[in-house]
């Protein structure tokens, strides 16, 4: 009977340290995820100021040489957004691949970029730096600078449509699409993604 | 006595009487080998109605591949007479749509889709979504199961450790 009770109570005791062994590594491997993210984003916000150092030498070899201007290699960053009533401020990188999305929102390759005529996608993840999305609302105020200039924008529609629902859509206008999945505060693969859509009020070089 | 007498002469009818009681079934089960006949029949019948339909298909697919050939030749009013060559572009042009409806078939249809990473008219977002939140939240609940079942023993398993 003793016998039986110190094995239970020992059998106990060993699932409780599998279990907190086993926990303790998903929490390791959670915080070194978002150590190396936290690690990506400082890595593009001192490049994008790199740049902006630069920016006047790059745009007069732009004119020079009749180039486009900044890179748009994958994973570099191309423009800045502000929404300063969300506090939130952050650099923008080529691509929404994981890797892309690591250091911080992703400028969707193929769209315009926020300036240029067309719809211009931004996407980010909903736990990380579009994590304030979920607050905001109509008449909000964007703002973007990339090498087209500094420019304002307001938020003039949000909809929430389904994962795999077609929610990007070409524009002749100047139009700024954010992109997060939805609800913010989920647990699993998001079933829905939140789009907003910003359009420009004025632009400055 | 005579009970045990009937049962083993019904024992042994059982056993020596199978060779002509198998005879018997043999012969009735010719009819079974008709019903296979009937069955295999029923199968061939199967087959063309099936037949049949995957033709329908095929027409149908056949139908919509010339209205979006035509449709293809119609966006272009100033080609007088078609050359050869440029039918085989409007084929090339006209199964393009085709491919496009499969793959929002796929979408919709929940199968794995190919992610997001490149505009296009009528794109899907980009998956944004990332595992670390399920991650953190698993590993804090197995870390608080583990801690409570360690310091939490029932009281009868207490007592019995105290012994």
């Amino acid at each position: 009977m003793i016998k039986g009770g110190r094995a239970r109570l020992r059998s106990r005791r060993a699932a409780s340290t599998l279990l907190i062994a086993g926990g303790a590594l998903v929490l390791v491997g959670s915080a070194a995820s978002i150590a190396r993210a936290a690690i990506a984003r400082d890595a593009a916000r001192s490049r994008w100021e790199e740049m902006e150092a630069g920016r006047a030498v790059t745009a007069a070899r732009a004119r020079v040489d009749g180039a486009g201007g900044w890179s748009t290699a994958r994973g570099t960053p191309v423009a800045r957004i502000v929404i300063p009533r969300l506090r939130l401020d952050e650099v923008v990188v080529e691509g929404v691949s994981d890797d892309d999305l690591r250091a911080g929102p992703g400028h969707m390759t193929g769209s315009a970029l926020p300036g240029d005529s067309g719809n211009a996608v931004i996407s980010a993840h909903r736990d990380r730096h579009f994590y304030p999305l979920g607050r905001i609302v109509v008449g909000d105020t964007i703002i973007t600078e990339s090498d087209r200039g500094t420019v304002t924008w307001t938020v003039a529609k949000l909809r929430v449509v389904d994962a795999e629902a077609a929610a990007l859509h070409t524009s002749t206008t100047p139009l700024l699409t954010l992109t997060t999945c939805w609800p913010i505060r989920y647990f699993g693969p998001a079933p829905e993604r939140l789009i907003v859509e910003a359009t420009r009020i004025d632009a400055s070089k | 006595m005579r009970t045990w007498l009937g049962r083993g002469t019904f024992a042994a009818i059982v056993v020596f009487g199978a060779a002509t009681a198998e005879a018997q079934i043999t012969t009735v089960i010719e009819t079974p080998k008709r019903t296979t006949v009937a069955a295999q029949q029923a199968a061939a019948r199967r087959e063309e109605v099936a037949q049949d339909s995957i033709a329908r298909i095929t027409m149908t697919g056949m139908k919509e591949w010339v209205d979006s050939a035509a449709a293809s030749l119609a966006i272009r009013p100033d080609t007088g007479t078609v050359p050869a060559s440029d039918t085989a572009a409007a084929t090339r042009r006209s199964t393009q749509p085709a491919t496009q409806r499969s793959d929002s078939a796929t979408a919709t249809s929940g199968r794995s889709p190919v992610k997001a990473t490149e505009f296009r008219d009528g794109a899907r977002a980009p998956d944004t979504g990332t595992p670390v939140p399920t991650l953190a939240f698993l590993g804090a609940v197995m870390v608080l199961a583990g801690a409570l079942l360690r310091r939490r023993p029932t009281p009868a398993a207490a007592r019995r450790s105290r012994r």
